[in-house]
């Protein structure tokens, strides 16, 4: 089951398509036996969760430090990924083979025909397979560095790149990371571009703004992973509990994180679907997340819609409630990103394949909800969050006070997804062209999948065990109404309420 | 001053002192409003403040906090938590190079410009231009040439220590008196002894005072440099309360942060003495 | 050069002698010659002469006072001899060299002490001293300098800094400091006029018995008419400014031995005396219509003796 397989097992599945050759991929076959084994339709969030269920033990029982590469069901060998010249060795063998044969079913009714020894002999007679591997070890080469600097802004959205830290994620794949707290996203996009951070948490809008040059210097960045969808709010002053309504909005001051965030563009969205010019009916200003609070409590805002802990902050201290999830708008939205330049991964290939691995690993730890009371009390310490642990736990957890004096469950108030969808990409270059963040003509496509490393994000998910979804893009229904990936223009143009 | 003076006064002090802390602590409790009703299960995911509570931290709560600071100050946690007396050492060591970078430029810069009329003219619109322009205003231009945050809190605080040092050192150099410089002129000094016996020592007051005024500036910027840029220092810290809306923290920071500045000052105010001459 | 007065140069007949004649006698120390000193206006187009045309002697060994109201050029015409102000016009022969600036052969007694403040009385003097001799050591500076603050009666207070000093003891270092480079010359800019009568009074009779045993020539401006005869073997009458002239000079009939508290009662002393005032009193004003009045020679004053014969 995947690339580090035993190819000379032939009872191993080794190929990216699925065992029975029926299926395009382990996800679709994979799919359809979930399909037919439950009724239950699929889950929201379009795969994963039901892949995952089918796929192994995987996540539910391991713990980082310890077999790292889930087991297969048939117990099959598959190295350590701490021992590195294995790993490499299985992987040439897996490509060899995989060259070699033209489906996985021709592969293992060889092998069961001669044996293995013998087929590694047959091979080896016209491909020096130890030749190869080493220089493919060589190739691959140590870890360039092992000692990083990865900034984060203290929100619970950043929670796989802390919690990584505390819980091992980083030492597991051989990397000594420091992450430092940041005061907000302008101060971690400045840091990042001069090289201070290697790698940074930012806002899934960010690194797109960042390759084109808006609001920055251009400078090519990627986004290699999502951090977490879903996990913002919006939040509004008490005063403001008979208000309920968008439409009564009107001359509301709003804040929101930053100006490329998803924040930003959810909350335009939404009032403009209420009919409000989000530049003329009300006014957004952006505010570093820590002062939100503060702001809503002197009534300089009359709400925001902000990452958490802050706004169960402003429940907990009784400044405010919570009107609305923002998973309520668009359920699965991205929203951080783990992002790094591409000047980084041209010149340390391996650190960063390393740093992607621990993300990808922590960020899959993160989503279970298992572990979340866990984290919680990882991360809620000073030197991450620095906030109350209830409050944290309450975001974690999704059982919460809303301010209204009800307790709420919301298991998915939350959730932590790495695959970067290009198709998130190009909503996020809609909205900013909507908006006029972006002038002229947009390439949307091209610059979502030159920023996204969706196809890096499925390798690596497929190295650590887990199943990506096997397309990058996807059509999402946000408040009613469809957004097709493939039709970004017409999209923009759809809008009553835009700048352009 | 008598000692009797100096005792009076410091007992006017100790009742000031006094009567400020009961009145806080009088104020904190009269926040205290009454206890809302609220249903246990809710109740237990709220804070102090929703129930009813202040966030106003009392004096002795805040005493506390400056003790548990003082009696272990150099604690590592991590890059994020870091002991007061770690941070303090941070931002101190930072204020030291920017200012000492900018005594290295500013007073032999100010010498020059002193000495000569026409320098002073021609120098004066740049540093009028510059001199009121606010050194957090610097920070995104030093984050994006230097390119490091730390670097770029360093050359804040030298850019804000500069200007009082220039224009005292201009002033001072160029406000020498004249029957000084005619002495040392019929002696037939040497320009240098010149510079080093005669100049030096008549401006040294009035550079010392334009040093003590950048100092004090200094250690304004560095604590809002570094709520700014983040990582380390007295100003990371505060922003590190305040991002858990922890007013104690605050309070603590700003007690040790006015203790800090007070002790700059007084070390500058030492050396002044040292310099000062009556005429 | 200058550009020579309209007037003939025949002898004064209020003068029993010339200036020219007289100095021939010994060599001169100093010789002005046709000196002028002019600023401009505020406005800049054109320019005021504070005095012009001054020519007189001073000879070796000589003490030679100028006396005039203020606003004359005196400090100016000191500071041109000091080289620390330069000369719109006319030349200065100090020593056989013409003065192009500042030197140790000429120290300065200023008006203000000008001390430096930051330092202690021994230390004003060292700094001079050094500056003299860079060669000598700590030692040979200190003993140099402990010989003149003894010589002005400082002894005791050689570690006390100006602030510390009353103004007579401040200027008694400002002279130690002068004498203690051995100047050829002594420029002294009415270096007592600060002070109160008695203790100006000391000061005199100090410097007198120096200068007596010393030999030294020196140039002193003052507007003290007894401090000049006291002190002087001569005194140049300057008119007032703009445009000061030097009027006559005065030859001091009164003995070499004469001290402050005899000078008044020998003969000459108020024949001198009246002479000085009714100069400083009147003909410093109208000295514009003497000149047309009479033979006037800028280059040889007139020099007058007046005495009780």
């Amino acid at each position: 089951m995947g690339a580090l397989s035993d190819p000379f097992d032939p009872n191993s599945i080794l190929w990216q398509g699925c065992p029975c050759g029926l299926h395009s991929s382990m996800w679709e076959h994979q799919r359809a036996a979930v399909a037919e084994a439950e009724a239950e339709a699929l889950d929201s969030r379009y795969y994963c969760v039901n892949s995952k269920k089918a796929n192994s033990p995987a996540y539910d029982d391991r713990l980082p430090g310890g077999a790292p590469i889930a087991e297969a069901a048939q117990g099959e060998d598959i190295p350590s990924w701490e021992n590195r010249e294995e790993v490499v060795s299985r992987l040439v063998d897996n490509v060899v083979m995989k060259s070699l044969f033209p489906t996985d079913m021709s592969r293992r009714a060889f092998l069961r025909t001669v044996g293995a020894s013998t087929a590694i002999a047959a091979v080896s007679q016209f491909i020096p397979l130890d030749e190869v591997k080493a220089k493919v070890i060589d190739a691959t080469g140590p870890l360039e560095k092992s000692k990083l600097n990865v900034g984060f802004v203290p929100i619970t959205c950043a929670t796989p790149i802390i919690m990584a830290h505390p819980l091992g994620f980083y030492k597991k794949y051989g990397l000594d990371v420091d992450v430092i707290k940041t005061a907000g996203w302008a101060v971690s996009r400045d840091k990042s571009l001069s090289g201070e951070y290697d790698a940074a948490h930012m806002l899934t809008p960010m690194p797109l703004a960042i390759t084109a040059g808006s609001g920055s210097v251009a400078k090519p960045w990627t986004m290699p992973a999502i951090e977490n969808i879903n996990g913002q709010a919006i939040t509004l002053h008490n005063k403001h509990k008979d208000k309920q309504d968008p439409k009564l909005w009107k001359g509301f001051t709003f804040a929101v994180p930053f100006e490329y965030s998803m924040h930003n563009f959810l909350l335009r969205y939404y009032v403009a679907e209420a009919g409000l010019d989000p530049d003329k009916d009300i006014q957004i200003r952006v505010l570093p997340p820590p002062e939100m609070v503060a702001n809503l409590r002197a009534e300089n805002v009359d709400g925001y819609l902000s990452p958490d802990p802050f706004n169960q902050r402003a429940v907990y201290d009784g400044v405010g409630f919570i009107y609305k999830l923002t998973k309520e708008i668009w359920p699965g939205h991205p929203c951080c990103a783990f992002a790094a330049s591409q000047q980084f991964i041209d010149e340390n290939p391996n650190t960063f394949l390393a740093l992607f691995k621990s993300i990808i690993d922590a960020t899959a730890y993160s989503s279970n909800q298992a572990n979340r009371k866990e984290i919680s009390k990882a991360i809620a310490p000073k030197n991450y969050l620095n906030q109350p642990e209830t409050v944290i736990e309450q975001v974690l957890t999704g059982r919460f006070a809303d301010g209204l004096g009800k307790v709420r469950n919301e298991p998915d108030r939350i959730d932590f997804d790495p695959f970067p969808w290009h198709s998130m990409g190009v909503w996020i270059l809609t909205q900013m062209k909507r908006w006029g963040y972006l002038e002229g003509d947009v390439n949307y496509k091209a610059l979502a999948e030159q920023v996204y490393l969706a196809t890096d994000a499925a390798d690596v998910m497929k190295a650590v065990g887990q199943t990506p979804p096997d397309a990058t893009y996807a059509s999402y229904e946000i408040m009613g109404k469809t957004f097709d990936p493939m039709k970004p223009e017409e999209y923009v143009e759809s809008f009553a309420i835009k700048r352009t | 001053m008598s000692n009797k003076v100096k005792l009076q006064a410091l007992m006017v002090s100790l009742v000031l002192f006094a009567v400020f802390v009961a009145g806080w602590h009088v104020w904190v409790e009269a926040q205290k409003g009454p206890a809302v009703d609220m249903d246990p299960e809710y109740a237990a995911l709220m804070g102090i403040t929703a129930k009813g509570g202040s966030a106003m931290p009392g004096p002795l709560e805040v005493g506390e906090a400056i003790w548990g600071h003082i009696i272990n100050p150099f604690y590592d946690n991590g890059p994020n938590d870091k002991g007061i007396g770690i941070q303090l050492a941070y931002s101190i060591a930072r204020v030291l190079t920017g200012f000492f970078l900018a005594c290295i430029v500013a007073i032999p810069l100010g010498f020059f410009i002193g000495i000569s009329p026409i320098f002073q003219r021609a120098v004066d619109p740049f540093i009028q231009v510059l001199k009121p322009v606010s050194p957090l205003a610097w920070m995104p231009l030093a984050l994006y040439t230097i390119k490091d945050s730390d670097m770029s809190s360093i050359f804040v605080i030298f850019i804000c220590s500069i200007w009082p040092m220039l224009i005292n050192t201009v002033f001072g150099v160029a406000g020498v008196r004249k029957e000084w410089l005619n002495v040392a002129k019929t002696l037939e000094v040497s320009r240098s002894r010149m510079a080093w016996n005669v100049i030096l020592p008549a401006a040294a007051p009035t550079i010392l005072t334009g040093m003590r005024i950048s100092i004090g500036i200094a250690w304004l910027v560095i604590v809002a440099a570094e709520m700014l840029v983040g990582g380390t220092g007295i100003g990371y810290f505060v922003w590190n309360e305040w991002n858990n809306l922890s007013i104690t923290g605050v309070i603590t920071a700003i007690f040790f942060i006015g203790v800090i500045g007070m002790c700059l000052d007084f070390i500058l105010a030492q050396a002044t003495r040292l310099v000062e001459y009556a005429e | 050069m200058n550009v020579m007065p309209s007037v003939s140069n025949q002898s004064n007949p209020a003068a029993e002698t010339t200036e020219e004649t007289r100095v021939s006698e010994s060599a001169a120390m100093i010789s002005i010659e046709g000196l002028k000193r002019s600023f401009p206006t505020p406005d800049g187009k054109s320019e005021t002469e504070i005095f012009g045309d001054v020519w007189f002697k001073v000879a070796e060994g000589e003490f030679v006072t100028l006396i005039g109201h203020s606003g004359c050029g005196k400090t100016t015409l000191l500071n041109i001899l000091a080289g620390l102000d330069t000369a719109t016009d006319g030349v200065i022969i100090a020593d056989g060299h013409e003065i192009i600036g500042p030197s140790l052969d000429r120290a300065v007694v200023f008006q203000t002490h000008a001390l430096l403040p930051w330092m202690t009385a021994m230390e004003n003097i060292a700094f001079a001293v050094k500056s003299r001799w860079p060669d000598w050591s700590k030692e040979k500076i200190r003993e140099h300098c402990q010989k003149y603050l003894d010589l002005v009666h400082l002894t005791g207070s050689e570690d006390k800094k100006p602030s510390q000093l009353s103004g007579g003891m401040k200027q008694r270092v400002g002279i130690a400091r002068a004498f203690s480079i051995e100047p050829k010359i002594l420029l002294m800019d009415e270096p007592f006029s600060a002070l109160d009568a008695l203790t100006r009074g000391s000061l005199q009779d100090e410097l007198l018995s120096i200068c007596r045993s010393t030999g030294q020539t020196v140039f002193m401006i003052t507007h003290d008419i007894d401090e000049a005869l006291l002190l002087a073997d001569r005194v140049v009458l300057m008119t007032n400014g703009p445009q000061a002239r030097v009027c006559e000079i005065l030859e001091n009939t009164l003995p070499k031995t004469r001290t402050r508290s005899d000078m008044h009662t020998h003969d000459n002393y108020y024949p001198m005396r009246n002479h000085l005032i009714e100069f400083l009193v009147n003909r410093s004003k109208q000295f514009k219509e003497e000149i047309s009045s009479s033979s006037y020679n800028p280059k040889a004053p007139p020099v007058v003796r007046p005495s009780a014969q």
